[in-house]
């Protein structure tokens, strides 16, 4: 891992379905940032992530994770990241200790590391009196916390999430976001999409907004506004992508 | 005639119309879902063909004498007696369709509609739901009946959805009474391991006097039901049945008023049930399980253990997969009778049926493990090597399948030391090829499809079929081979073209292989 390296470099990145879903797309995310990817239905958020996490190949372009090509070392990259999509990848049948167990396992995290680090997550997201339930049985917010605890039981550099406030209550919303703000500020990085422009306005320290799977704007909000000349992250939006 | 909205027969058009389209209705989404004769067509020719087959077998069997024969009272009745526990069977499922899976109920509860009316439909669709399947096999009888000049066998209509009444009531009062006594939550689970048990029973009680009797080999199960029931006068009620499905006005008007009680008192008694039945079932995601003791981990193994442990706690904690695969096991028990029986001796049958059983209860697990994973993408944006994931997969699909026929085979190699081993060796071959097969050509499901995984992958089905027939027969053929003094040349160029299939549907499952895999 090169530290002078970005967290997140992607460079033309491409992909094409019936129509292009992510068209030349550049993206670079500075270690210890949090980035939120905003755009309407269908602009190519969730196929670049899942480019990124490794679960699609481009058609074209580059994706670097610390300084770690994916095509090259798909597994070193894999490595120093964790990407957690709006559905949880749980398994109904496990309890929550057994899922983190099996995360752990796959990304080969040492038992002495792991243990200390489940317990914590368990505890800092409400979960230790739910530990010996099995997952089916929990609510979406549960879920997604869960999903979130596995994510960071390797603790990863780099955090990609799929609309990860998607239909938590507030209590839920809470912890997520404190956690997240928590990775960041211990040098971690986050990218994120939401639906929330709530959430990006409060979380995000930079903000790029997709459209037919291209960047058209990015920048710290101060930076959108100046451009757009519009008041809330909202009016900017609308603005930018021409619903206003 | 147009029901009106919101009255009872409303509610069973919208019910039969459901009906529709989960079993007949085109699955392909660019096609409508309405009525198509073109969807029917291939079910009438079935339906022509099972006329013309019972033309032969009534005319063959009845040949016109005035009076019914007690053999056939006697094989009506066993017909009846199976079909009421295959009925009871798929009521059960039903039952529990109606009261977890299916989203409408909600919604109609919440509607001015009277609970009551709710029930009756809803009980009413279980039972054309599970008539229907009988009636379409068992109805051209009775038509051939009247066309041979027995009109009294249209009483096949009545009594099998009196049948099916009964059934269904039996089915819904049961789910309804677990629901009572265990909860939402454990019903869903017990219902649908009595439903896959009763369909079992049927197996077992058909193999019962091949295990307890010693009786000449070829006596057909029939004759040896006739014969053990000649004690039971004809005019006895334990034949009412089979005398109602033959038209005895009687017997059939029995059926029918128990069944019209059934449905009406089920109805009577139960629709508030049912009501609180549904209203449990709301709290199903919120098990009450209590936290037992501090937090352990077992965080200290290697990838493959990890997965393969996680594989097996999936399955075991699953009751309705495993109720589906246990199944398959219920047919080897007269295998293992065979197998410890003092004077057994039966190898090459004993070697078949371990082949043929280890090769289907491969295959469902290949599929459960292989393509029915929950979580796909946090495996594949993992770190872990691909490989590895595989080759744990494998393992932990046919490691239980071998586990499980390792002590037969075991007690086999003791008694007969060749036979023993080739059995083995057909053992094993089947579980890998079979596994590898589903692996290379199996379409991914969600893992409660795992009855229906064969559909819409016609490919696979015949490469496993093929493949599992192929190591059946080798199964049967090198035993033989192996304890004749000579070798025919036919019994080789059997197990030669057996080997070929045996070895040869893998490597094909190979180039037709699911890229996407």
């Amino acid at each position: 891992m090169k530290m002078e390296s970005p967290s997140l470099l992607v460079s033309g990145l491409r992909k094409q379905f019936a129509r292009p879903a992510v068209d030349g797309l550049d993206l670079t995310i500075a270690r210890g940032e949090l980035y939120a990817l905003l755009g309407p239905n269908g602009a190519g958020k969730t196929t670049t992530l899942r480019m990124v996490a490794g679960l699609l190949a481009p058609d074209a372009g580059r994706i670097e994770v610390n300084g770690i090509d994916l095509a090259l070392d798909p597994a070193g990259a894999k490595r120093s990241m964790a990407y957690l999509p709006d559905d949880p990848m749980l398994y109904g049948k496990l309890k929550p200790t057994e899922y983190l167990e099996f995360v752990a396992g796959l990304w080969g995290v040492d038992g002495s590391t792991a243990e200390p680090r489940a317990r914590q997550l368990l505890d800092w997201l409400d979960l230790t009196k739910h530990a010996h339930e099995l997952t089916e049985g929990f609510s979406r917010g549960m879920k997604q916390k869960l999903a979130l605890a596995g994510a960071l039981i390797h603790e990863p550099q780099l955090l990609i999430l799929d609309e990860p406030l998607t239909g938590l209550d507030a209590g839920a919303s809470r912890q997520v976001k404190d956690l997240l703000l928590s990775h960041v500020a211990k040098g971690g990085t986050v990218i994120l999409t939401t639906h929330i422009l709530e959430v990006a306005e409060r979380l995000a320290q930079r903000i790029g907004i997709i459209q037919h799977g291209r960047l058209i704007a990015q920048g710290t909000l101060e930076q959108l506004r100046q451009e757009t000349e519009a008041e809330t992250l909202e009016d900017m939006f609308l603005q930018l992508t021409g619903q206003a | 005639m147009i029901a009106r909205p919101g009255s009872a027969l409303w509610l069973l058009h919208h019910e039969v119309r459901l009906f529709w389209y989960t079993t007949l209705a085109s699955k392909k989404g660019k096609e409508p879902r309405g009525f198509h004769w073109k969807l029917l067509v291939p079910w009438l020719v079935i339906w022509l063909a099972i006329h013309a087959g019972g033309w032969y077998v009534v005319g063959k069997v009845f040949d016109g004498a005035a009076e019914m024969p007690q053999t056939l009272v006697v094989a009506a009745s066993m017909l009846l007696v199976a079909t009421f526990l295959f009925m009871l069977s798929s009521a059960l499922k039903s039952s529990v369709e109606v009261l977890f899976d299916r989203g409408d109920m909600d919604l109609l509860l919440s509607s001015p509609l009277p609970s009551r009316s709710i029930f009756s439909v809803r009980l009413a669709g279980v039972v054309l739901g599970v008539a229907s399947l009988y009636l379409f096999f068992l109805a051209p009888l009775a038509h051939v009946g009247l066309l041979q000049g027995h009109p009294r066998w249209l009483a096949l209509y009545p009594v099998l959805l009196g049948m099916a009444a009964i059934a269904s009531a039996a089915a819904m009062l049961l789910t309804l009474a677990l629901v009572r006594w265990l909860g939402a939550r454990r019903t869903r689970v017990v219902a649908q391991v009595l439903g896959a048990l009763a369909g079992a029973l049927l197996f077992i009680l058909s193999q019962l006097p091949n295990l307890a009797v010693q009786t000449g080999a070829s006596e057909g199960i029939l004759a040896r039901m006739a014969r053990s029931s000649a004690d039971i006068a004809a005019d006895s009620l334990v034949w009412l049945p089979g005398r109602a499905l033959l038209g005895d006005p009687m017997g059939a008007a029995t059926v029918g008023v128990v069944a019209l009680l059934a449905f009406a008192l089920t109805v009577a008694l139960t629709h508030r049930s049912f009501t609180r039945g549904l209203q449990l079932t709301a709290g199903i995601a919120k098990p009450s399980t209590r936290p037992t003791g501090a937090l352990r981990f077992r965080f200290h193994q290697n990838l493959a253990t990890t997965l393969i442990r996680k594989e097996w706690r999936l399955i075991l904690r699953d009751p309705q997969l495993i109720s589906q695969v246990l199944l398959q096991l219920l047919y080897l028990i007269p295998v293992l009778f065979l197998v410890f029986r003092k004077d057994g001796a039966q190898t090459l049958a004993v070697g078949t049926g371990l082949t043929l059983l280890c090769g289907s209860l491969s295959s469902s697990l290949a599929w459960i493990v292989l393509l029915s994973e929950d979580a796909p993408d946090l495996l594949q944006s993992s770190p872990a090597n691909p490989r590895t994931v595989r080759h744990a997969k494998l393992a932990a699909a046919v490691g239980p399948v071998l586990a499980l026929v390792c002590v037969p085979v075991l007690w086999l190699t003791w008694r007969a030391p060749v036979s023993g081993l080739l059995v083995a060796f057909t053992v094993c071959g089947v579980a890998i090829g079979s596994t590898l097969i589903v692996m290379w050509t199996g379409k991914p499901g969600e893992r409660s499809a795992l009855a229906r995984r064969g559909q819409g992958n016609g490919v696979s089905a015949i490469f496993e079929l093929s493949h599992l027939f192929g190591w059946g027969a080798l199964a049967f053929m090198l035993p033989y081979a192996a304890n004749q003094a000579q070798t025919g040349l036919g019994m080789a160029a059997g197990i030669g073209f057996a080997g070929a299939v045996a070895g040869g549907m893998p490597l094909l499952a190979w180039v037709f292989r699911r890229r996407t895999h």
